[in-house]
């Protein structure tokens, strides 16, 4: 059970880490929500404002 | 002003999430309907804990209705912050964030409706009532009743429609990790729900609390968490109007959350009777969450670098840096207690109490306070009363703080009580005043809760965003610009646009896998053991047994008693041998709890009299004074002596306790051995093999008989004794007036509903051999129960203190100061009295062996004239001793006193030991 855990954990951990560290369009790609996220919130904003 | 939108409008092309355009709409009405909903219940929930609080400093407080009792109140207390508090905020949260994060609407604002009535009108309001009545589960974070449960899954199906599907649909190619946790969250609760709920009612015992150990975390791990997660990744950009630090360890964390979280449960059952593998893996799973909260939490904390003066100023955004503080503090301290060196010391203590607290204030309380404030700002018509909000913050801030320190001080005052041998009462004697500093800090809390409501309704109307005049930091900007043309070359392949599926497998696929490995292989292991394991004569609980298993859930009797006796050396050597599997196989559902405020229960068969029990339910402190149980009247018609059918059928429930295992001889062998519990590591014993085998199970300090037990003689010194005396008196006020009486006449309370009376301790003389062994087997037959677990010293000093009692010997009624001749009594004796107490009056007469409580032994007890005289008048009832007035002549009684006053000759007395 242990190792189970222990195996799986580790696993999914080092592909991610794998995918960051050897292609960095997988970096864009998973940095770029944050600035969509905002982008987003900030038209909201505009919209209230124009309100 | 220069908005990030604008200077990205160039950008769009590389996301199917076109920023420009009409915005989605967002359901504003039905926001507001959920706040208020939110906060309504939430107050009265709060109010729902303070007095279950309060009723541990003074448990007659609304104590004589059922629908008042502390264990229906405590249901409702935490299911009311689990669905009406939280379940409503975070549906709030939903309403305004999902829009934003999908670029489209919520599926639809009928819908929505429906899952406002569904959820409060078809779960909170029914539940409390239902509960109130005495509909619910004894299962912790599932004590709706099932028919509530069904509705608790329809609301989910419906916010997977409502929710999920705008995420679904819009195919996004980035979503943010807010939408990954509110996904996953809403999935996985859907999947676990029914599983923490139902499912222990269909597979019993051990096995069923597997599945309740799941469920007991998942309820915070999958539900709570996930969703205020969700709140704080959203709420701190939005304020700061930067991006958070990396979305790459925001995703990390992400998935050791959702794959650590749910193999947690297994640990509110360290060193139960679940196989040791599961126990192991969920401590490790523990450890790995403290890791990823670690990683959470600094993701989160460094997206405020360079904001801290806002943090301070903004009070929203000061609401979820607490609430992002106490999530890694909770979570580490979770993450070590479950570890076995610790969970053995604080588990089922108060500890364990300030812990959910600070995770469900704390943590999840302050982000959704913070997620409310924040979109109130934000939603067309409401702002806040700043000045109102910014006190509603210090004002829960300081009652928790204060609330959490008491209670975790609390933890360690009654772990330490419990490792000692001390009597069970001495620990919530202890404890006492920290409850009522406890009552007093959830008071802070309430005043809190109500002004952050007043701050809502008090708030300017018009008043413009502030914090949107805030703008996007240039780096920020250029930083997305500088990815652009990469994402648009990404948006060109299809992969990304299934992050959202991802998720919706990320969902199932850890649910499955929490419910293998800590809820059917253990299962199965549990289910072969019982197999093996189980008497073949073991018999179900009877009809009358059944019932008082239901109304003993029903109370809540299972938040307070465990019955379950761990593995470990302080349990077994104060409850009996550890809970084995098959003792629990038709246990529907399991009530092996997860608090100890009163003792276990799972050896109380033949541990306590009827008339005790029934005494002991009718009103707790009859019995034991410094009790904070609640009564029970309503299981009575007036007294104690009344019980209902519902009051025997407790009575019977608590009597089969232990029944199949003391019947079965399972612990004949075991009980033998003598091994000294202080000396033993019983860590690893709950191996089944372990278990099972011989010195591993001492005895119990509750056990039965023992003719080994010390006679302990009074110090001969005259200073000494009276020191001793002196102590005595304090332990007798302290544990004995409730029967004996204040003066140790046999009148205290509740020997009003106790047959046979407590014993006059002024009407006799007892020999230290009497009294210690009395002391320390009690007296079968009776409401004496044993008192081994006190210390040496303590009982010599009760010894030495009831030896001071009896009182100088008068006659008063017998019929003539002549002294009638012993021989005749003797004879009389022989003839009348020796078949129960034997030839020579050693109260082993042929009948005694068959008599509780025993004949008296006349060589260790010598009544006074007027008690010898008294029983032969009138027999003792609730004794097989009758009365003998019609049978002899006043001369022959006389005679007969006389003479068993003759036969007193203890063994050694006062020579010191």
């Amino acid at each position: 059970m242990i190792n189970l855990i222990v195996i799986v954990i580790s696993a999914i951990m080092l592909a991610l880490l794998l995918a960051w560290w050897r292609w960095p369009t997988f970096r864009v790609w998973i940095e770029a929500p944050k600035y969509s996220m905002l982008r987003q919130e900030c038209r909201f904003d505009d919209q209230d404002t124009e309100r | 002003m220069t908005t990030f939108a604008q200077n990205l409008s160039g950008q769009d092309a590389r996301s199917n999430n076109p920023s420009s355009g009409a915005l989605p709409s967002i359901e504003y009405d039905l926001i507001r309907a959920h706040v208020f909903a939110s906060l309504a219940t939430l107050v009265i929930s709060v109010l729902f804990g303070i007095l279950v609080a309060t009723k541990f400093s003074f448990p007659e407080f609304l104590g004589g209705h059922g629908w008042l009792t502390w264990g229906r109140l405590r249901y409702n207390h935490t299911q009311g912050i689990f669905f009406g508090w939280l379940g409503n905020a975070f549906l709030a949260f939903f309403y305004y964030v999902v829009p934003r994060l999908a670029n489209r609407p919520v599926l639809s604002r009928k819908l929505g409706w429906f899952l406002f009535v569904v959820w409060n009108f078809a779960v909170v309001l029914p539940g409390w009532v239902l509960v109130c009545a005495g509909f619910s589960q004894p299962l912790e974070w599932a004590e709706f009743p099932l028919i509530v449960d069904f509705f608790v899954v329809l609301a989910f199906v419906l916010m997977v429609f409502e929710f999920v599907l705008p995420f679904l649909k819009a195919r996004l190619s980035d979503l943010y990790v807010s939408g990954w946790y509110i996904i996953g969250g809403i999935i996985f609760t859907m999947l676990a729900y029914p599983v923490g709920n139902l499912v222990p009612e269909l597979v019993p015992g051990a096995r069923g609390a597997a599945f309740s150990g799941l469920w007991i975390h998942d309820a915070v791990g999958l539900f709570v968490t996930p969703f205020a997660v969700a709140i704080a990744y959203y709420v701190i950009p939005a304020t700061t109007r930067r991006p958070i630090f990396s979305h790459f360890l925001s995703m990390v964390g992400f998935w050791l959350l959702f794959f650590t979280y749910p193999l947690n449960g297994t640990h509110h059952y360290v060193y139960s009777a679940i196989p040791m593998s599961a126990q192991k893996g969920a401590i490790v799973a523990s450890a790995y969450l403290g890791m990823a909260v670690i990683l959470v939490v600094t993701n989160q904390l460094l997206s405020l670098r360079g904001s801290s003066g806002l943090a301070s100023r903004d009070v929203p955004l000061r609401f979820i840096w607490f609430g992002v503080i106490s999530y890694l503090v909770v979570s580490l301290q979770g993450s070590v207690q479950a570890l076995m060196p610790v969970n053995r010391f604080i588990h089922f203590t108060d500890w364990v109490i300030g812990h959910s607290h600070l995770a469900m204030i704390g943590f999840a309380s302050f982000i959704a306070l913070g997620g409310i404030a924040h979109m109130w700002q934000r939603i067309p018509g409401t702002r806040y009363n700043e000045r109102a909000m910014n006190w509603s913050f210090w004002l829960i801030a300081i009652g928790l703080t204060l609330m959490v320190t008491d209670l975790t001080i609390a933890g360690l005052v009654e772990a330490q009580a419990w490792q000692s041998s001390a009597p069970w009462i001495d620990s919530v004697r202890s404890i006492g005043s920290y409850w009522l500093v406890r009552t007093l800090s959830g008071l802070p809390i309430l005043a809190g809760f109500i002004l952050f409501w007043t701050s809502l309704i008090t708030g300017p109307r018009s008043e413009t965003i502030t914090s949107a005049t805030r703008p996007v930091a240039a780096e920020d900007v250029a930083a997305f610009e500088g990815v652009s043309p990469a994402l648009a070359k990404l948006s060109l392949s299809a992969w990304p646009g299934y992050a959202h599926v991802v998720a919706f497998g990320a969902g199932v696929g850890f649910f499955a896998l929490s419910f293998l490995v800590l809820a059917i292989i253990p299962g199965k292991e549990l289910e072969d053991e019982i197999k093996q394991a189980a008497p073949v004569t073991m018999a179900t609980l009877t009809a009358s047994e059944q019932r008082g298993r239901v109304i003993y859930g029903r109370e809540g009797c299972a938040y307070c008693h465990t019955e379950q006796v761990r593995s470990l050396a302080a349990d077994v050597r104060r409850f009996g041998a550890p809970t084995e599997p098959w003792e629990t196989k038709y246990d529907y559902p399991q009530l092996w709890g997860t608090r100890r405020i009163g003792p276990d229960l799972s050896r109380e068969f033949n541990l306590h009299s009827r008339d005790w029990q029934l005494t002991h339910l009718y009103n707790p402190r009859l019995v034991a004074r410094d009790s904070v149980m609640p009564p029970y009247p309503w299981l009575f018609s007036g007294n104690a002596n009344q019980p209902t059918q519902e009051g025997l059928d407790v009575l019977a429930y608590l009597e089969s306790l232990g029944r199949a295992r003391q019947l079965s001889g399972f612990d004949r062998q075991t009980l033998t051995a003598s091994v000294m519990p202080e000396t033993m590591d019983m860590a690893m014993a709950s191996e089944p093999s372990a278990r099972a085998t011989p010195p591993s199970v001492p005895i119990a300090m509750t056990g039965g008989y023992s003719r080994s037990s010390p006679v302990l003689h009074p110090a001969s010194d005259p200073g000494d004794l009276q020191e001793e005396v002196s102590r005595g008196e304090a332990l007798f006020v302290a544990n004995c007036i409730s029967c004996h009486g204040s003066a140790g006449r046999g009148d205290g309370q509740a020997s009003a509903s106790l047959l046979p009376k407590p014993a006059n301790l002024t009407a006799a003389r007892f020999s230290d051999e009497r009294l210690s062994s009395v002391l320390w087997n009690g007296v079968a037959g009776s409401a004496m129960p044993r008192w081994r677990q006190l210390p040496t010293e303590d009982l010599r000093a009760l010894v030495a203190y009831v030896d001071s009692l009896h009182s100088a010997e008068t006659v008063t009624t017998a019929p003539d100061d002549k002294t009638p001749p012993v021989d005749d009594g003797k004879s009389l004796f022989a003839a009348n009295c020796a078949s129960c107490h034997g030839d020579a009056g050693g109260g082993n007469g042929p009948e005694a062996a068959a008599l509780a409580p025993a004949p008296t032994n006349f060589h260790l007890k010598m009544p006074t004239q007027e008690r010898a005289w008294g029983v032969l008048e009138n027999g003792v009832p609730g004794t097989a001793m009758p009365p003998w007035r019609n049978q002899l002549s006043a001369d022959q009684r006389h005679a007969l006193v006389e003479f068993v006053r003759s036969l007193y000759n203890p063994p050694q007395e006062n020579v010191g030991q």
